[in-house]
């Protein structure tokens, strides 16, 4: 027990004598502050860091550093952003909607330092917005995405469609239109015949996993659906688990889930590492920054904000096309030309009757110019 | 003359009081943190040499900067702290902290938004019906143990998922608590927050007061009331206690009850707490995972031995070292998995180090007092016999 | 020159903070039986682990036939021929008699145990020594004394010539103690050389030739039995006279205080009832005896009168007040102290401090608390009191954690808590186990007194002398019954020991003297 005390303590003295002389201190200008999860989450953590470390290195800037907040919440990521601020940082990167508030408080703060907050708009607990000079809201062009999705399901031979939304909230409602444009855009290039592909679309209402989301999913289906868009959030684990139960597939969103179910044959995903490095190229490259600030910027197919996954995380040899049948990259490159140089254009929103915003199949099908598609509602 | 009468008679003093028995045991807690000190260092030159020393010491000293934010999240710790080192001065072992607390959580979320109450009043009722929600789910792990002898640690683990669980599924089934969209609860109307302390940039509140208050009042129970008296010796001897005529149910049944209590305020104090960010609130997140502020509870208590007054210390020292390991990541280019890594060896090296620790001092105390008992050489050999 | 096969010359053994062998040497001759005498904790069980390996001695040497050896490991000390009989026997309960003798010196060839020959030598050895033992019966079956043959056997099959028994009569029947001593003498005559370590100056007096005596971790002195006396050797043993005979008073009974009706009482080891049926009574003024042989139910007996345990039939009354479902605290109120078997475990809280002990029965009583705060300075005075009235030695008086104090003071504790509590009958179950000759003393002489007060007494003990000394009345248990009712005065020690072997059962004529 002495001995290894011993070999401790002169372990610990060379320790010291060693790094005694070290830097006192690392700043560092570029952060990133990662919300509950973790920076290797597949998800929005990992997706936005990407985009900051392959800035970084194409353009040899070596401090920059990723901050977890103490606490998930309001003030612990405010706290986590004065914490970055104290150390030196003079972009901050914020990835989600749950940065909102702390970094509504933090624009009038720290007006030297810019924010980019990710998929959200400043605003206050009580929801009043305001986005000031110092921040750049990017949000994504979600209906591009999911036209994505819905012409690579339609392409690779599947006919039942199914969409289950959370709430009619505009992202989901520009995901969903996206979907249907897509699939209609695929059949007419195939030249199926009108109504051959049933669409059974759904808003589950909320955004959560449970039983009823489950259920439902299971009894779509049941009923014949082959793959369901999973747009909403927590519903996508209820999906995905009845997916597996009932032997059916599903399409991921927002980023890609492959890695959450091998149900998942692609995802309509948001473009976030892209966007993230090129605002960032605005800043220290191009001194663009006015493009961004003071606003909510919408990133597309122009400027690889959307797309379906082309590689697997962690594996460079892998398919990021292999759960399709026969739908791959090239089928996807050509498709996302058109998207990029704005060849086709699609509806974002629609004005509908009902106050929640939900539409009618009616309303999708003349508000979307739909031929090939016959749309159930649920 | 005077002089030399009083030397002594002080000198007597001052070895009484370095041989009393908590001076032994905080001796025994700064020794057991000073090898988890060395330990999370090492760590910390292995993970980044150039930066060890000045991230080293931002971690010990840093938390001075924050002292609010080390209150403030000293809080929920301590709290669970007293409920699993309460309940082990029992001699049960109250894992089910982390239950109790999200119960707790839950309860104060729904007095929170469910009642309408005035501005000084709602805080409170939140606070209690926490506590209640607490008391329940430490109640029903003591009945069993105490009626039907089932091991309190594999009820109350079981009951750290059931209540999580059906936390999640009551917050997500309410609509006025839960935005689902935001898969978390909604922001808490201000009345049922609990009170700022007023520090600048820091959410500690007045639940810091009721939390080291209640330990005060812990640590006064168990050691001057027929009741800790009771609940000790059942602790440190069960048969003797039963030879002795103690309701052994009872006590069981009142102390999960207590812990409970404990735990439940815990999860209160957590999401009542005030935020910096006007409208703004504390929000809980229905995601399936067991509360951490019940298991950090179990190191808070053994750091600090489970007394009330040391968990008092050893929940505002792990608080401090972990503001200070946050400072250290932000600053010195540490990943913030490798200041959690260092972060959990100091914790868990103090806290193991603490129970070897405490029967060493045990045994130093033995051997020294051997020398002093008259005629003491036969007993002390015999101890020594049972220490080695 | 005398022909020592074994010298410990000036051996000194410290632990942190104590010496345990200051000094000692200690000479064995070949062919003698030569005791270690001295009371618990003077440095006996060191001295032999010296011996035998266990230890390592700072200072002195070890000589074997004139010659300085080193004793690191047991197994040096086995290729020296030494072996032990330890006070707690160390056999794999679940394997054979046979298997346990052979262990570790296993003969095998190529890998497979040759178990035929290793029967052959050992029944051989037992016949050659009138060892009996059933070399296939499984350990955990057979009784204390064969398994301790099965442990003399071992040294033997190991072909030990220096045998070092430590305290081997403790577990024994006063007629096994006898077939030992048998044992012991053919050995030395075979030329073997025996240590006898006890504190039983009887079996010293009838047994070995020479014997040195250790006191507090010094070496007292060496002296040949045949120019001792047993009070010469008790007075180098404890340091000054000692009285043996339990001085008392006729007894003067009263009323029945303890009444116990067909009590049975379910065994917690097997599906037998551990106390079949017992009935008995204890009267005020008398010191009732239950004797018998370890595990024979007496245990059991006590748990149920004192509420530990349940029992599944029968009836216990105290001063005609029926208390057989009561709680132990209704039980304690009523009037039953209990001095309980086992002091560390049931007797204190060890981590408690003396005058919290000393309250273990009473802080719920008024005079102790407050509103339920204890009221410490009523408890400090009245610890105080009791540890000048009972002379409790320790370190820091009061405020003494109890775990630190020695085994005969912890004990005083116990025995002042008990017999100062209001009390009508006090249950005392082997009050003197492992405690020296002055606490013996002293705790008959409070026993008794308490007998003396008019109080009922019921003693448990496993020692035939305190027995003998100290009952007014025995009832021998057997196999969870009472075999015999006894009259100490009018039976001798060899009858009790027939009577606790089972061999010998006679309630009825017995009975008409309690009566």
């Amino acid at each position: 027990m002495k001995k290894i005390v011993a070999l401790i303590l002169a372990l610990t003295l060379a320790g010291m004598m060693l790094t005694g002389c070290g830097t006192k201190n690392t700043t560092f200008q570029i952060a990133l502050i990662t919300d509950k999860g973790n920076i290797d989450d597949k998800s929005f953590n990992q997706g936005s860091w990407e985009g900051v470390v392959a800035f970084c290195e194409e353009n040899d800037i070596k401090d920059y550093q990723y901050i977890k907040p103490e606490d998930a919440s309001d003030t612990g990521y405010l706290a986590a952003i004065d914490n970055a601020v104290t150390a030196g940082a003079k972009v901050i990167v914020t990835p989600g909607f749950l940065f909102e508030v702390p970094v509504y408080e933090a624009q009038t703060k720290y007006p030297d330092v810019k924010f980019i907050l990710l998929d959200g708009a400043p605003h206050t607990a009580d929801y009043a917005y305001e986005t000031k000079s110092n921040v750049a809201s990017i949000m994504y062009a979600e209906e591009q995405s999911g036209y994505l999705a819905g012409y690579a399901a339609v392409k690779d031979g599947y006919t039942k469609l199914g969409f289950m939304g959370g709430m009619a909230v505009p992202a989901v409602v520009a995901f969903g239109y996206g979907y249907l444009q897509g699939a209609e855009a695929a059949a007419a290039e195939l030249g199926l015949a009108d109504g051959s592909v049933a669409v059974t679309y759904h808003y589950t209402g909320d955004f959560a996993e449970t039983d009823t989301n489950k259920a439902t999913a299971k009894t779509m289906y049941q009923e014949g659906t082959q793959v369901i868009f999973a747009c909403g959030g927590s519903v996508g684990k209820s999906v995905m688990s009845a997916a597996s139960e009932a032997n059916g597939k599903v399409i991921g969103v927002d980023v890609d889930q492959r890695y959450d179910s091998e149900t998942v044959i692609t995802s309509a995903t948001k473009g976030l590492g892209a966007s993230v490095k090129t605002v960032l190229e605005s800043i220290y490259k191009t001194d663009s920054w006015d493009t961004y600030a003071g606003k909510t910027t919408y990133f597309n197919a122009s400027n690889a904000g959307v797309g379906l996954p082309t590689v697997v995380i962690g594996d460079d040899k892998a398919d990021a096309f292999g759960r399709f049948n026969s739908f791959d990259k090239a089928a996807y490159d050509a498709v996302y030309a058109t998207l990029a140089d704005g060849s086709v254009s699609l509806v974002r929103t629609l004005t509908v009757a009902d106050p929640n915003g939900i539409a009618t199949a009616d309303e999708l099908t003349t508000g979307l110019n739909l031929k090939k598609i016959a749309i159930t509602t649920r | 003359m005077q002089n030399n009468q009083v030397s002594p008679k002080f000198k007597d003093k001052i070895t009484g009081i370095t041989k009393s028995k908590a001076i032994s045991t905080f001796t025994a807690a700064l020794l057991a943190i000073a090898l988890g000190l060395i330990f999370g260092f090492i760590v910390m030159i292995v993970a980044k040499p150039e930066n060890s020393w000045y991230g080293f010491t931002t971690m010990l000293f840093g938390g001075f900067r924050r002292l609010g934010d080390v209150f403030y999240y000293a809080t929920p710790i301590l709290m669970t702290g007293l409920s699993v080192g309460f309940a082990f001065k029992m001699g049960l072992f109250n894992i089910g902290a982390s239950g109790q607390y999200t119960m707790g959580l839950f309860f104060a979320l729904y007095a929170g938004f469910m009642w309408e109450l005035p501005t000084g009043i709602h805080w409170i009722v939140c606070i209690l019906a926490g506590m209640v929600g607490g008391m329940i789910w430490g109640f029903i792990p003591g009945i069993c143990k105490a009626l039907f002898n089932v091991n309190e640690v594999i009820t109350s683990i079981m009951f750290n998922y059931i209540g999580m669980y059906l936390v999640d599924m009551w917050v997500q089934d309410n609509a006025t608590i839960y935005i689902s969209s935001k898969t978390r609860t909604a922001y808490l109307p201000a009345s049922a927050q609990i009170p700022s302390l007023g520090v600048t940039n820091s959410n500690v509140n007045f639940s810091i007061i009721i939390a080291i208050t209640l330990a005060v009042i812990l640590y006064i129970v168990l050691n001057k009331t027929t009741f800790g008296y009771e609940l000790r010796a059942t602790g440190f001897n069960k048969h003797a206690s039963k030879y002795a005529g103690m309701n052994d149910k009872r006590n069981t049944i009142l102390t999960m009850l207590i812990a409970g209590a404990f735990a439940g305020l815990g999860g209160a104090f957590a999401i009542l707490a005030p935020s910096t960010i006007a409208g703004s609130s504390m929000t809980y997140e229905p995601i399936n995972v067991i509360a951490a502020n019940g298991f950090n509870g179990i190191a808070v208590a053994l750091l600090g031995s489970s007394n009330p007054i040391g968990i008092i210390f050893s929940a505002i020292f792990i608080s401090h070292i972990q503001r200070g390991g946050t400072i250290v990541s932000s600053l010195f280019g540490y990943k913030p998995e490798i200041i959690d890594v260092v972060i959990a060896v100091i914790i868990y090296f103090s806290a193991f180090a603490m129970l070897m620790n405490s029967n060493i001092a045990r045994m130093v105390r033995k051997r020294r007092l051997a020398k002093e008992e008259s005629g003491s050489v036969n007993s002390n050999r015999k101890q020594n016999r049972k220490g080695a | 020159m005398e022909n020592y096969i074994i010298e410990m010359l000036h051996i000194t053994k410290e632990f942190p903070g104590i010496i345990a062998n200051d000094d000692i040497t200690l000479q064995l001759k070949k062919g003698e039986i030569h005791a270690l005498l001295g009371e618990n904790g003077a440095g006996k069980s060191t001295l032999m682990s010296v011996l035998f390996g266990l230890h390592q001695a700072e200072k002195g040497d070890i000589k074997k036939n004139g010659e300085v050896v080193r004793v690191n490991n047991p197994k040096d000390a086995n290729n020296l021929g030494i072996g032990m009989v330890h006070q707690h026997f160390k056999l794999v309960e679940i394997f054979t008699v046979l298997e346990n003798i052979v262990l570790g010196v296993e003969p095998s060839k190529v890998g497979f145990l040759q178990k035929k020959e290793a029967r052959e030598k050992v029944i051989q050895l037992s016949k050659k020594y009138g060892l009996h033992v059933d070399p296939d019966a499984i350990v955990e079956k057979i009784s204390v004394g064969m398994q301790q043959r099965v442990e003399i056997l071992k040294m033997l099959y190991r072909e030990n010539d220096i045998l070092i028994f430590d305290e081997p009569t403790a577990v024994l029947t006063p007629q096994e103690i006898d077939e030992l001593m048998d044992i012991m003498r053919g050995f030395a005559k075979e030329g073997k050389s025996i240590l006898f370590i006890t504190h039983k100056l009887n079996e010293i007096m009838s047994v070995a030739d020479r014997c040195t005596v250790l006191r507090k971790g010094k070496c007292i002195g060496t002296v040949e039995i045949k120019d001792t006396t047993k009070e010469e050797l008790s007075r180098m043993m404890v340091g000054r006279d000692v009285n043996f005979v339990v001085e008392k008073l006729k007894e003067r009974v009263g009323d029945v205080v303890l009444q116990v009706n067909n009590v049975t009482v379910p065994s917690k080891v097997s599906k037998k009832d551990a106390v079949k049926d017992i009935s008995f009574e204890v009267r005020a003024g008398e010191i009732v005896c239950l004797a018998g042989i370890e595990g024979n139910g007496q245990s059991e007996l006590i748990s149920a009168i004192t509420g530990l345990e349940k029992m599944s039939k029968g009836k216990v009354a105290l001063c005609g007040k029926d208390i057989t479902k009561a709680p132990i605290r209704v039980r304690t109120k009523a009037g039953i102290s209990h001095i309980p078997e086992d002091r560390h475990k049931h007797g204190l809280v060890l981590d408690y401090s003396l005058e919290d002990n000393m309250v273990l029965q009473r802080y719920w009583q008024p005079e102790f608390h407050r509103a339920g705060f204890i009221k410490r300075q009523a408890v400090r005075s009245y610890a105080d009191g009791l540890i000048k009235q009972y002379d409790v030695r320790s370190s820091q008086g009061a405020l003494t954690i109890t775990r630190e104090m020695s085994g005969g003071n912890q004990q005083k504790a116990i025995i002042a808590r008990e017999i100062d509590k209001d009390h009508k009958l006090l249950i005392a179950v082997q009050p003197t186990r492992g405690l020296d000759v002055g606490a013996i003393e002293f705790i008959h002489k409070q026993l008794v007194a308490t007998r003396d007060a008019g109080k009922a007494v019921l003693l448990m003990s496993l020692e035939l002398d305190e027995v003998m000394e100290v009952s007014d009345r025995i009832l021998v248990m057997y196999e969870g019954e009472i075999v015999g009712e006894l009259n100490p005065k009018e039976i001798t020690v060899q009858e009790l020991g027939l009577y606790m072997s089972g061999a010998k059962r006679n309630m009825e004529k017995e009975k008409s003297y309690a009566e």
